[in-house]
């Protein structure tokens, strides 16, 4: 299980992948936005996201969980 | 989704617009005459009829701007995200400015630069602020259609 948490205060732009889809590594699962800037968050191996904690429009604060991936 | 986005390197930092790196050193000046609308009684961000800060630091930004500006990547751009500025001494109507930037750092889509604003009509060197600018290079129209959209609905 791979818990994928934020690296820094963003808002939550897009969400890209969904709960139960499978995906490879480096597949987009949300894009941030902070200082103008989009941030793909990315998965770091394949798996199955059985969790995503966020929404389109929330923020997030460094360390908070964005998705978890099994 | 079929996304640009996915130009995002592992381990989810900052996707940056493909472009060339720039190189750390590029400088360029801009100058200008204090007219009444670069004042702070002008400009609404005092009442004093010298030199307004923020228009000291459109200066500023300017310079950045064309330091770079031929750099970049066909269809980017670059945007502010940070400054520092120190306004040190006043400037009359009708002093004439200069405004020198230097990219000094990059990192990734992150651009450093410092600047320097001097007294343009004197021969002493005379320093009328300082500071640094932060800008980001973004794709031009992504970055322009995604300010245009609303934020998401509150969610509460």
């Amino acid at each position: 299980m791979t818990e994928v948490r934020a690296e820094m205060v963003a808002n939550v732009w897009q969400v890209v992948a969904s709960e139960g889809e499978s995906v490879a590594d480096g597949d987009t699962l949300v894009i941030l936005e902070s200082m103008k800037m989009e941030i793909p968050v990315l998965a770091e191996g394949p798996g199955t996201v059985t969790k995503l904690a966020v929404a389109e429009g929330d923020v997030v604060q460094e360390g908070d969980l964005i998705a978890v991936i099994e | 989704m079929p996304s640009s986005s996915d130009r995002g390197r592992p381990g989810g930092g900052a996707a940056g617009p493909a472009g060339p790196v720039l190189p750390v050193g590029l400088r360029a000046s801009v100058r200008a005459v204090v007219t009444e609308a670069d004042t702070a009684a002008g400009m609404g961000s005092g009442d004093v009829p010298v030199l307004a800060t923020p228009r000291l630091l459109a200066l500023a930004e300017a310079a950045t701007v064309v330091a770079v500006g031929p750099s970049l990547g066909a269809g980017l751009t670059s945007v502010g995200t940070s400054v520092a500025l120190e306004h040190r001494r006043a400037s009359p109507l009708g002093a004439e400015i200069d405004v020198e930037a230097e990219l000094t750092e990059v990192d990734g889509q992150r651009l450093v630069f410092s600047f320097i604003a001097r007294a343009a009509d004197t021969d002493e060197d005379v320093v009328i602020g300082a500071g640094t600018v932060e800008r980001v290079v973004l794709d031009r129209e992504r970055f322009i259609a995604r300010a245009a959209q609303k934020p998401a609905v509150d969610r509460g």
